[in-house]
């Protein structure tokens, strides 16, 4: 019970990492980033190579990691998306090329067997008789960390009011002299980084696969459509709620089920509540 | 210009006709087989989501539906092979209907996203339930249908021109007109009594219906079908190659699902980089020419403008 209670809790943690950043910046720019998959590819490889083929420090390859995505995700803001940003339909092909060519280059470089990144903690930690991987509590931690320390960001910088202020509405946010699109920029970072991070902590307990995007990228998807697009809140119930689920059914029932408990979460919530448990209402 | 829009068709038709005799090669035949069931798929996509704009990522629910509605009636039960056509057109209609009906009357990007679940979710039961589906192996074993491979081509050519045909004028009717009224306002059509949801549903069937039809004729081609079937790899192919040949057009989205086929087929020599230079290519076209290639090329080379 406390084994499912805990484990549950890693992979809502983990999960709410990569469906805060994707409804981030489709709530500020409107964006539905099917690249979003693969900065949490990317943070997962980059760990693999600064660990296990570099034997860089692991706190220095986890930064380092974290930072080149971010990167990444602000090069593919800047050169790819902005130019296209009138059509929606642009958006979603050129996002969707980009994690192709990347889980390609993952292949070609990595070859598609998994690998295995050592751990940044690898003794069990007990916790009322029940033995239970450090890796995976430190995740939660720093998940649970992170995500608090951009709902501090957001709610109480300058930085944070100018980001709410271009998601409410970005024509006026430009009119009060907030520069929109260097906005997005910044939003695209924070977004991949958190996504690359969740990749990075996630890597010791996960088999790092270059097709490991995929799944990424429809369990964020599922989590953002059942908490509400754009609803941050919203994202991290839903991210409890299908975590929870998804530990329940993988305990319970039979591991090879898993990925389709956030597919059927979604239909259902597109059924019965298509704003989702947190959303502003969709017109019928 | 329609005397030159007959004389390319003619041409075109020729073309693929005559290239695959000519060729005399059992492998290349098989290439262009493959081709113009692409051509099929991404035809049947652009109907729906190219007019009316509700972009639908999980074609490969209909295509799988209709290869897996075959191989169950030829494969597992046995029936007369003939049969999975109208079989595989019957469960995609319905798996359509099913996903249609309760997320297009949604705005916003729900429809896509609904669609990209079912086909993930349907690739799921196909492997859990490997009792019944064979699991990740598929199910093999189906009967082909023309004895020659060059008979196969010219009947799924054939297929590939009635489909671009129907759906053409289809496209090009009253009902046209107003599934792209749909895609340029919602509002505004509803405003004038159109029962907007109602079309909606109506040519996610009929895109639907050709998808099946080319998932039964590929699963009646590879004589097997696996999970893949329902991989987002194909939904995402078909909407790839309707993008290129031109959103919309029809006929230039089939030309443009049979083009990148080919273009695949001749980065085979790269070996493992084949789909990453595919890609590269892929995000350079995606980037430089907005309005896809194939389709808005002719309209500039027959001089009706850019």
């Amino acid at each position: 019970m406390l084994t499912v209670l805990i484990y549950g809790a890693v992979t809502s943690a983990i999960l709410a990492m990569l469906a805060v950043g994707f409804t981030l910046i489709f709530g500020v720019a409107r964006i539905l980033n099917l690249a979003h998959g693969a900065f949490y590819a990317l943070g997962a490889y980059f760990a693999y190579t600064f660990t296990a083929i570099l034997k860089l420090p692991l706190i220095v390859a986890a930064a380092l990691s974290v930072a080149l995505v971010a990167l990444f995700g602000v090069a593919m803001e800047r050169v790819l998306v902005r130019p296209l940003r009138q059509s929606s339909l642009a958006v979603l092909m050129i996002t969707l090329v980009v994690a192709l060519t990347t889980e390609q280059a993952l292949f070609v470089a990595f070859g598609s067997q998994s690998k295995n990144v050592p751990a940044f903690v690898n003794f069990p930690i007990y916790l009322h008789g029940v033995s239970v991987d450090g890796q995976r509590l430190l995740a939660l931690v720093i998940a649970v960390a992170l995500i608090g320390a951009l709902w501090l960001f957001i709610q109480r910088t300058r930085l944070g009011s100018a980001i709410l202020a271009v998601s409410q509405d970005p024509e006026a946010a430009q009119y009060m002299g907030i520069p929109a699109n260097r906005i997005f920029t910044i939003v695209m970072g924070l977004s991949a980084a958190l996504a690359g991070a969740a990749g990075v902590i996630a890597a010791p307990f996960l088999s790092v696969r270059p097709t490991m995007d995929q799944t990424a990228m429809i369990t964020a998807f599922s989590v953002v459509i059942v908490g509400g697009l754009g609803s941050i809140p919203g994202s991290i119930l839903a991210a409890l709620v299908i975590g929870y689920s998804q530990t329940i059914v993988a305990f319970y029932l039979n591991p090879e089920w898993t990925g389709t408990v956030s597919l059927v979460a979604i239909l259902l919530t597109l059924v019965l509540r298509p704003s989702g448990l947190m959303g502003r209402a969709v017109g019928a | 210009m329609r005397a030159r829009n007959w004389v390319g068709g003619a041409a075109l038709v020729g073309l693929l006709a005559g290239l695959p005799p000519l060729l005399h090669n059992q492998y290349f035949t098989g290439v262009f087989i493959v081709c113009a069931i692409d051509g099929i798929w991404a035809a049947s996509w652009d109907f729906f989501s190219g007019l009316t704009g509700r972009e639908n990522f999980g074609h490969a629910l209909f295509i799988g539906g209709g290869a897996y509605a075959a191989a169950f009636l030829n494969g597992t039960f046995g029936f007369n092979p003939w049969l999975s056509l109208p079989a595989g057109v019957a469960i995609a209609v319905a798996l359509g209907l099913l996903v249609g009906v309760p997320t297009l009357r949604l705005k916003g990007p729900y429809f896509a996203l609904a669609t990209l679940a079912s086909a993930a979710i349907m690739q799921q039961v196909a492997i859990n339930l490997w009792q019944y589906t064979g699991g990740t192996e598929g199910i093999y074993g189906l009967d082909t249908l023309f004895e020659s491979s060059l008979g196969f081509y010219y009947f799924v050519l054939a297929v590939l021109g009635a489909t671009v045909l129907v759906l053409g004028v289809a496209a090009r009717s009253r009902w046209g007109t107003i599934l792209r009224a749909i895609r340029g306002d919602e509002t505004a059509c509803q405003a004038a009594g159109v029962n907007v949801t109602v079309h909606k549903i109506a040519s996610l069937a009929v895109s639907a219906a050709f998808a099946g039809l080319g998932g039964a004729l590929y699963a009646q081609y590879q004589q097997a079908v696996t999970p893949n079937d329902f991989d987002v790899f194909v939904s995402i192919s078909v909407i790839i190659m309707a993008y290129v040949g031109g959103i919309g057009s029809i006929w230039g989205a089939a030309l443009g699902g049979i083009l990148l086929n080919l273009m695949l087929e001749l980065l085979r020599g790269m070996g493992e980089y084949r789909l990453w230079v595919y890609y590269l290519i892929l995000m350079v076209v995606l980037f430089f020419m907005r309005g896809g290639v194939v389709a808005p090329l002719w309209r500039r080379l027959s001089g009706r403008g850019a």
